[in-house]
């Protein structure tokens, strides 16, 4: 891996973890769901530091360069990142849905109440 | 038999009121409800003033989820049939004690109003999605469709529990696949419908193909894996 490329990706690294420190004090993502951007980011920045474990990873695997073995990595984690935000966006619509539902059907129910007790009190207003 | 005809309504405040008072007049012995799916225009206020038997999202859900709250109300109370009925006047009520009629007679889960059966198939690039559609049917599940765009079904009370509490079950073509192939019985009786009278069709370039995707996907790929 080149020197200009280590350097970008620390620089990378260092600058996503700053991003999402002032995101997490902002108050604009849980910590919980911070976990995945921090892990990768400081998985870059180690194999910024020691390029070795990139350059050991792709011979093994056959790549032609230690960069390529790196961007065909982060592609997958990012791809499989992106499908399991679209399963969990599925299951925010559905239980958003299921939510709406409830609350509709439980105001029927209670229109639906109140109106038998008032026709019990007045047995006679037909 | 007791059925409850399911009005999804999302800004309709166009033809609903000649709607539900058009079914009152012609099926009294059918319920219905109004599933109001969050309308921004007068909807609501037209259900509360004309006292319809209605109930209210909160937001927008989309068609799927509106027809899943009418179907979670008619399995609550205990419906043995319940039938999609369009807001926009395209369907008639009249159908829906034949439908009734055919669904005792042949035992079926599923029956459609279909257009295609009086002559009435939809023309042009409509009626070219349909006949896609119904091969896609035919081919995969042997069964035989003719009209399964139609928006007219009625399902039996085994089908109510499970649009109740189904995940993703849409009243749309690709569910009547995946119950042909199941081995329900689906029947067709014929019915003649009406233009719509009002309120602003799906129909856009962007939403259609959406809906072709999606049903395309899901007859052709999805339905062997659903559970």
């Amino acid at each position: 891996m080149s020197l200009m490329l280590r350097i970008l990706c620390v620089g990378g690294s260092l600058v996503t973890l700053l991003f999402i420190t002032s995101n997490i004090r902002r108050r604009k993502v849980q910590i919980e769901d911070s976990i995945f951007w921090v892990v990768l980011a400081a998985a870059l920045l180690v194999v910024a530091v020691f390029p070795r474990i990139a350059t050991f990873a792709s011979t093994l695997l056959g790549f032609q360069a230690p960069s390529n073995f790196v961007f065909v990595v982060v592609i997958a984690i990012l791809l499989a990142k992106l499908f399991s935000l679209s399963t969990e966006v599925s299951s925010l619509k559905h239980r958003l849905n299921e939510l709406a539902q409830e609350e509709a059907l439980l105001s029927k129910e209670e229109e639906e109440d109140s109106d038998a007790r008032s026709t019990a009190r007045q047995p006679n207003r037909e | 038999m007791r059925i409850l005809a399911i009005i999804p309504a999302y800004n309709e405040e166009e033809c609903l009121e000649a709607t539900v008072r058009n079914l009152e007049a012609t099926c009294p012995e059918v319920d219905y409800l109004v599933v109001n799916d969050g309308s921004t225009d007068r909807t609501r206020e037209i259900c509360e003033r004309q006292g319809f038997c209605c109930v209210n999202l909160p937001i927008n859900t989309g068609l799927s989820s509106g027809f899943q709250t009418g179907m979670k109300y008619a399995d609550r109370h205990g419906y043995d049939a319940a039938v999609q009925f369009d807001a926009d006047g395209q369907h008639l009520p009249q159908y829906i004690p034949i439908m009734a009629e055919a669904m005792r007679q042949h035992d079926a889960a599923v029956v459609i109003a279909s257009r295609a059966l009086v002559d009435e198939a939809p023309t042009g690039a409509r009626g070219a999605g349909s006949k896609l559609i119904s091969a896609l049917i035919r081919v995969t599940t042997g069964k035989r469709i003719t009209d399964p765009t139609s928006g007219m079904r009625m399902y039996n009370a085994k089908l109510i529990r499970e649009f109740a509490h189904g995940f993703d079950l849409t009243p749309e073509p690709d569910t009547l696949a995946m119950l042909a192939r199941r081995g329900e019985t689906v029947v067709e009786i014929p019915a003649h419908m009406e233009e719509r009278q009002g309120g602003e069709s799906y129909l856009n370039l962007p939403h259609v193909i959406r809906y072709m995707a999606r049903t395309c996907l899901s007859i052709l790929m999805f339905q062997w894996f659903r559970k």
